[in-house]
């Protein structure tokens, strides 16, 4: 079983408060697309920012955290 | 032997189709686009979330499907796209009808195809009108939010909007929106088409600049070209001209130049011709001169010959005949004079006698008459010495013969007349053949004999002119006896008479 968590995105539509942000995530031999929030409540994450996945909720949401790069 | 080769072979032919079908009935693949929804005996999968709904999810592999104890459903995991049209009102309270197109798919994770599959696997055709309802609400609230300027620029702000809004439901559905998109929007106010016209104008007055500022430099460029232009032209034209007039030169020089040569030769044929006729008259002279005028000549010349042949016979003629005249008039004036001469010599001599008697008697009168006069004469000779010097050298005889005369008048006065007219003859028969000399054209009947016969008449006139001079001497004789005064009138009476004669 593939797994989320732990990999890295790309921020597509801006992370922050009160938005609902898209991250593109390279799984099952694809890449899609997770509607995404800040692990860390309050940060916003702009778009074309690399992030790791911190958290799955299943089907489609992620929590993320700026990638340390 | 071989019927059980046979039998056997075709037993084995037989189980190996009968395994193949029984094979191809239990094993189902699923394809890269679906999922394989398996529920029934032992189907379950390690999913927690899929455990207690007992159904497997099967994608990109096969699996074995038990007949009659299982099921395989297909759920198909294509992108599907749906169109909306919604009448909505934006942020700012504009109504627009707004037309997109939302396209979707079924979540490629193992929950989101537990999802859809519960929700449509038997009614996957109206998935799309279940979208459609859905994202109709949806993309009416998400434009209520948005201004018609996000509407149209913003799309960031759309696409974020949409997941605010869709995010969850989606999710419940197992759907994941790959992509919304505004196609068109109606705007019956009018509000997107004013909000560029400013744009416009701008754009269109900037246009209109551009273009009156190129326009004016192009004509600018156009003029300065058409000057120049008409400057080549001209200079063209003017180089052309030239040129035209120098051709029009040479072929007018071309064209003089046939009938130049042509009237030069015309020319030299009218001189030759000219020569001819030169000649043909001088032909014509010569032939002339030999056929008419040579004859006339000769007949003139013989005519005017014999004319002067004539003429001269009829002057020498004439000639003779006055000088038989003249020859027969001198030698009867010689006669007559002759004759004039003894008479006058032979009066002379008596009056010497008796001048020689009348000296002696009248010596002593005439010294006398001396001793008187010489005071007379000295006084006359102071007056007029030179007058009486020349009257004397003059006619120192004369006036002795008159004196002779005189005192001969006394003794004969026939003879002193006849002296006279004897002395005066030529002159007497001069003046008578002056009655001739106005005569331009004398014809003399009978000839020389008419001539004398005429001058013998002319003489007699004078005759008579000689007896009237000797009637008038004879009247005047005893007036003049004087020696110095009486005599010099008698003269001009007598010549007078000698004038009136002729």
């Amino acid at each position: 079983m593939t797994r989320v968590v732990g990999r890295q995105g790309r921020v597509t539509g801006r992370i922050g408060p009160g938005l609902v942000g898209e991250v593109m995530v390279p799984i099952r031999g694809g890449v899609e697309a997770f509607y995404a929030y800040p692990s860390i409540p309050d940060e916003e994450i702009l778009v074309g920012s690399i992030v790791v996945v911190v958290e799955y909720s299943p089907p489609r949401t992620v929590y993320v955290a700026r990638a340390v790069v | 032997m071989p019927t059980e080769i046979v039998v056997v072979g075709g037993v084995a032919i037989v189980a190996v189709i009968v395994l193949i079908l029984l094979f191809k009935a239990i094993w189902r693949v699923a394809e890269p686009n679906e999922a394989l929804i398996i529920s029934g005996l032992g189907a379950h999968t390690k999913n927690e979330l899929a455990d207690s709904l007992g159904f497997k999810i099967v994608t990109g592999k096969g699996t074995a499907v038990l007949p009659g104890f299982q099921t395989a459903r297909r759920l198909r995991l294509d992108s599907r796209a749906t169109n909306l049209q919604v009448n909505c009102v934006t942020q700012q309270g504009i109504p627009v009808q707004v037309r997109g197109v939302i396209i979707y798919k079924v979540g490629d994770d193992f929950t989101s195809i537990a999802n859809a599959a519960r929700r449509f696997l038997d009614q996957q055709d109206s998935m799309n009108g279940a979208i459609h309802e859905l994202f109709t609400g949806h993309l009416r609230s998400i434009i209520g939010n948005l201004t018609v300027e996000d509407l149209i620029l913003n799309r960031e702000r759309l696409t974020s909007e949409t997941r605010s809004s869709a995010a969850d439901e989606m999710s419940k559905l197992g759907l994941v929106v790959d992509s919304l998109q505004i196609q068109e929007i109606e705007d019956e106010t009018g509000y997107i088409t004013n909000l560029g016209k400013p744009h416009a104008a701008k754009i269109a007055a900037a246009a209109r600049i551009a273009e009156a500022q190129r326009d004016q430099e192009a004509t600018e460029a156009e003029q300065v070209a058409a000057a120049k232009k008409a400057s080549a032209i001209r200079e063209s034209q003017i180089q052309q001209a030239g040129y035209q007039a120098e051709v029009d030169q040479a072929a007018a020089k071309a064209r003089q130049a046939g009938p130049l040569s042509e009237a030069t030769a015309r020319q030299e044929v009218v001189v030759q011709e000219t020569r001819a006729a030169e000649l043909e008259a001088q032909l014509a002279e010569q032939r002339l001169q030999s056929q008419v005028r040579k004859p006339a000549d000769a007949k003139a010349y013989e005519t005017v010959t014999l004319s002067q042949a004539e003429r001269d016979a009829r002057i020498a003629q004439a000639e003779a005949e006055a000088r038989e005249t003249e020859l027969r008039a001198a030698a009867q004036a010689s006669q007559v004079k002759q004759a004039a001469a003894a008479d006058a010599e032979s009066v002379r001599v008596r009056g010497e006698a008796a001048a020689a008697a009348t000296k002696a008697t009248g010596l002593g009168e005439a010294e006398a008459a001396k001793a008187r006069g010489l005071a007379e004469a000295e006084a006359a000779k102071a007056k007029g010495l030179a007058e009486a010097e020349a009257a004397k050298a003059k006619g120192l005889a004369e006036a002795e013969a008159i004196r002779a005369r005189s005192e001969a008048l006394r003794e004969n006065q026939e003879a002193v007349i006849a002296q006279q007219l004897a002395e005066n003859w030529p002159q007497i028969v001069e003046a008578g053949s002056k009655a001739f000399g106005n005569v331009d054209h004398m014809v003399v009947l009978n000839g020389a004999q008419g001539i004398e016969e005429m001058l013998a008449k002319a003489l007699t006139l004078g005759g008579t002119g000689l007896g009237l001079a000797r009637s008038l001497l004879a009247g005047g004789t005893p007036a003049a006896p004087s020696v110095n005064g009486a005599v010099p009138p008698a003269e001009p009476v007598a010549k007078n008479a000698v004038d009136g004669a002729s």
